[in-house]
């Protein structure tokens, strides 16, 4: 009698683990998601610095605001997009240490529920020889 | 011979790792596959704005011709300067630039992506040939354990 509500306290167990598992990977895909997009925005800026890079000192540089072109100097837009260039690899790096860490709990959990099983298990061998 | 050394590795895998990988390089070869469609679609758009730069350049000043306003509304224009262009650099700029430049930024942009492309494709061959492995290894295993189970 007591080993079987040992077992249930088990389970339960597993289960809220198990649950506590797949949400970390949720948040594992969704960092993973975000990291992209940032990494596909921080390529395309580096473009567009270069493509800053080799105009001449006069060129003509507009920034699209909603519908309407507006026209910038060009050494404001340089100076934008390098901020930008920052900000997103300041952001680039955050996110690669939450997922570390994301990560680090994950294989935790995993193997804390693998230890749950085993114990269910060897409880339920023993159980099985009673 | 380092795909003879990753078969090996293969072999000594289990059933289920042997899933877990091939899912894995699966997903990786869908991936790169999708980014060269998206690298193959820029490089056309590229091509279709540098033709018509070339369409442009070669019309004389003044001549008349019929503006696209939406899909279907086009408003009667005549040709003013057909020097400067406005190129989309990305992320919201836009830069003026004199038609042999405008030429040129569509030409810089397509050799990039080419030579993207060419490395991508290489990446992405052997990829393939990594989850083909995988696949056959994958359904010998199967074949092995097959008779052993019935």
């Amino acid at each position: 009698m007591g080993s079987s509500t040992a077992l249930r306290e088990l389970q339960r167990e597993l289960e809220n683990k198990a649950n506590d598992l797949s949400k970390l990977q949720k948040d594992i895909a969704k960092n993973h998601q975000v990291r992209k997009k940032y990494t596909i925005q921080l390529g395309e800026n580096e473009l567009v610095l270069k493509e800053l890079g080799l105009l001449n000192e006069g060129a003509n540089v507009y920034k699209l605001i909603g519908p309407v072109l507006v026209k910038q100097d060009l050494a404001e837009a340089n100076a934008n997009v390098r901020k930008r260039i920052e900000y997103i690899s300041a952001e680039l790096k955050r996110l690669d240490g939450t997922v570390q860490d994301l990560e680090e709990k994950q294989n935790s959990k995993k193997e804390a529920i693998f230890k749950v099983q085993q114990r269910i298990q060897s409880l339920q061998a023993g159980k099985a020889k009673a | 011979m380092a795909s003879s050394k990753v078969g090996v590795e293969m072999e000594k895998l289990s059933v289920e790792q042997l899933k877990a990988f091939k899912e894995q390089t699966d997903l990786e070869v869908n991936l790169l596959q999708d980014s060269l469609n998206n690298i193959r679609t820029a490089t056309s758009r590229l091509e279709i704005a540098s033709s018509a730069l070339q369409d442009l350049s070669n019309r004389p000043l003044g001549s008349h011709m019929l503006v696209p306003l939406t899909a279907s509304l086009y408003v009667p224009g005549t040709l003013d300067d057909a020097d400067k262009v406005l190129i989309d650099i990305g992320t919201g700029y836009f830069v003026e630039k004199t038609m042999a430049e405008g030429k040129d930024y569509c030409e810089r942009k397509i050799n990039l992506l080419k030579s993207n492309f060419d490395q991508l494709i290489e990446v992405a061959t052997k990829k393939k040939s990594v989850a083909d492995d995988a696949t056959v290894v994958l359904q010998a295993k199967l074949k092995q354990l097959a008779p052993a189970s019935s």
